[in-house]
């Protein structure tokens, strides 16, 4: 193999691979918050994105009687929205569900994702349209087909950036050792005075706050989005994610992102599409099954 | 002795009727109205060309609830990965028709055989993996299917749809229909003869406590890999139906969207409540057509003017009907027209659950599994 083939081959997509999986960590972060704290599988976790992706595309083009907003204060609007629809998600279905089993709060998680997406359509139609990129631009090109836009550089920062900041947050700050002992312990934790409900609220708004950022730098980076394509784009790879670096692991959830987005990308560019069409999304299910059916604790999780 | 144990039971049952003329008095009208839902919707409507092909749907559809309602009602596992069973059958029964020209009936049969082998597969999955993560495996094995397996060249006929033509003496959309109600009418007497059963019993104590029901000799391994696979087979011959439906199978229109519906149309329906499930199938199959064709058509395109809204109000529709009936009632559309069908079933019309549908029930029957 020449050395411009493994670049072709193996570096190119590992690159691409890596710039994925920090949006898999990202969303994968916020599933693992939703774990520790209501002990849930979100499933409309990267529709939070979608919403953030779509807000954001309605303003940054001033869509219909919306005003015409510049990127960065478009963004911010699309991050809101996120953290808005994943906190009345909390108040409206995961609060009253509080006593019921947590399969049953999953299904509805489901439901939720599949209200965003009709709200999704109903505003924007169902043909995909252009997301540009927040940050265009290309940062580096290589030979042999390896390059490196800005965006992908913005989105390994943001990663770095984010869990720099959720690492300082969960263990300097009152609330986020809040988070944690609501996680741990949520009985104890009403004993010494903390709102175990504004806990939940906070831990929902700071899960959508993530989902947010991701899904404007994923639906940026593809540049093609349809209500709904963030799900099928994002949603296996970011559970694949939280569950390949243990549920409840913070640190695991971006350690898996990486993983999951260079199996992925790997796995599509070298496996021939006449032999497996879909090689990447095979590639997670037997990687996801693995993991659950070998070490459940996943890589960097504790043994319940 | 008081006078509590004077007075009747809360359940008391109307007096059997003595003579012949009250006992038509009794029946006669239970029998009219059953008659009427019976001329309207399975004779008058699937009689027009037009409304047939949604009629088959609803009862392919009810078919999968049924199917569904094994696995989520009767033993508590959470399966969002039906799509890909539903897939596998229509893409079998149509694979083995035009390429290999098994005789028609017997592409039913190779299809609940291919649907229970997937689902043997994911069940030996279910034993070893449990509650949210099953979820999860599920949803994640019904999309893998539907980027990998029904894209791969010879099922797909090279990606152009693998064709499924009707034999001839069934080509009239009504004839169609009465074919899928006759499969939809075995399963429910299938159904029906499984929870009777054996199996059906040590079903639904599973479903309670897995630990107790190993404790009192159950064989756990066996009959969760046993529901699966009836589970699997079921929705494989729906799959088949739905293949001779639409005539040509294609790779898309597989994914999560459906896997979603299913589940919706189940839990809405009623879990455990056979006449629920294929109400909800019912109504989640005629739901866009009902849409299009009454006074909400109308509001959007003059009030709103959602694009596409066509497309998406029955995902919406159907995700409100899910959250409403998981937070409200939880028994779904089965539990709510309990008065009803008790009095068709020739008790006295009473809207207070008097009888088998106490909390007890509402909590046995509901996906709070």
């Amino acid at each position: 193999m020449t050395s411009e083939l493994v670049a072709l081959e193996i570096v190119a997509p590992a690159i691409s691979g890596l710039i994925q999986g920090s949006v898999y960590g990202l969303l994968g972060l916020g599933i693992v918050l939703l774990y520790k704290s209501s002990k849930i599988f979100n499933f409309a976790q990267a529709e939070f994105g979608g919403v953030a992706a779509f807000t954001w595309v309605f303003f940054d083009t001033g869509k219909g009687f919306l005003p015409d907003l510049p990127t960065p204060l478009a963004v911010l609007v699309g991050v809101i929205a996120a953290v808005l629809v994943a906190l009345l998600t909390e108040r409206i279905v995961v609060r009253p569900l509080f006593n019921a089993p947590k399969i049953t709060v999953v299904v509805a998680t489901a439901g939720v994702l599949l209200l965003l997406i009709a709200l999704e359509g109903f505003t924007y139609g169902s043909t995909a349209g252009i997301f540009p990129a927040v940050f265009p631009g290309v940062a580096y090109t290589g030979g042999a087909g390896i390059r490196v836009t800005d965006q992908g550089v913005a989105i390994m920062v943001t990663l770095a950036v984010l869990s720099i900041a959720a690492a300082l947050f969960f263990s300097r700050t009152r609330i986020g050792t809040a988070i944690i002992a609501v996680s741990q312990e949520p009985t104890a934790t009403r004993l010494v005075g903390i709102s175990v409900e504004r806990i939940s609220s906070l831990t929902w708004a700071l899960a959508g706050f993530l989902a947010g950022v991701a899904g404007i730098l994923l639906a940026g980076t593809v540049g093609l989005a349809a209500p709904g394509s963030l799900t099928g784009l994002a949603l296996v790879p970011a559970f694949t994610a939280a569950v390949f670096g243990g549920i409840t692991s913070l640190p695991g959830a971006l350690v898996g992102g990486l993983v999951i987005g260079v199996i992925e990308a790997e796995a599509q560019t070298n496996i021939p599409k006449e032999a497996l069409p879909g090689a990447g999304k095979v590639a997670l299910f037997l990687a996801l099954l693995i993991v659950l059916l070998i070490k459940p604790a996943g890589l960097l999780g504790k043994e319940t | 002795m008081t006078a509590l144990d004077d007075a009747p039971p809360a359940h008391a049952q109307p007096p059997a009727p003595a003579s012949p003329g009250r006992w038509l008095l009794h029946w006669s009208p239970r029998l009219i109205v059953l008659l009427v839902i019976v001329y309207v919707f399975l004779i008058r409507m699937p009689a027009d060309q037009l409304y047939a092909p949604i009629a088959q749907d609803a009862a392919i559809y009810a078919i999968v609830g049924l199917s569904l309602n094994i696995l989520l009602g009767y033993t508590g596992q959470l399966s969002l990965g039906h799509n890909g069973f539903y897939g596998i059958g229509a893409f079998a029964a149509a694979y083995a028709l035009t390429v290999h020209q098994v005789p028609f009936g017997l592409t039913f049969l190779v299809a609940a055989v291919s649907g229970a082998l997937f689902a043997l597969v994911m069940g030996a999955v279910a034993l070893r993996i449990t509650g949210l993560y099953l979820a999860l495996i599920t949803l994640v094995f019904g999309l893998t299917l539907e980027d990998s397996l029904f894209q791969i060249a010879f099922l797909t006929n090279e990606g152009a749809g693998q064709p499924a033509n009707r034999p001839s003496w069934l080509f009239d959309e009504t004839t169609y229909f009465y074919f899928c109600l006759a499969f939809l009418v075995a399963a429910l007497i299938l159904d029906w003869l499984l929870l009777r059963s054996k199996i059906g019993r040590a079903l639904l104590a599973l479903k309670e406590n897995e630990r107790v029901a190993e404790a009192f000799g159950i064989n756990v391994t066996m009959y969760k890999l046993l529901a699966f696979v009836i589970s699997g087979a079921l929705c494989g011959v729906a799959g088949a139906l739905f293949a001779y439906r639409v005539g040509l199978v294609v790779g898309s229109g597989f994914g999560f969207n459906l896997a979603l519906t299913f589940v919706l149309m189940t839990v809405v329906g009623g879990l455990g409540s056979r006449i629920g499930v294929v109400l909800g199938a019912v109504l989640f199959a005629s739901l866009s057509y009902v849409l299009e064709e009454t006074f909400l058509h109308g509001v959007n395109s003059f009030v709103f003017r959602f694009q596409d809204a066509e497309q998406y109000i029955v995902g919406f529709l159907g995700a409100l009907g899910l959250i409403l009936t998981l937070v409200q009632y939880p028994g779904g559309i089965g539990q709510q027209i309990k008065p009803i069908t008790r009095w068709l079933g020739g008790k006295r019309f009473s809207l207070h659950d008097d009888e088998d549908s106490g909390p007890a029930a509402v909590e046995g029957s509901s996906v709070r599994a």
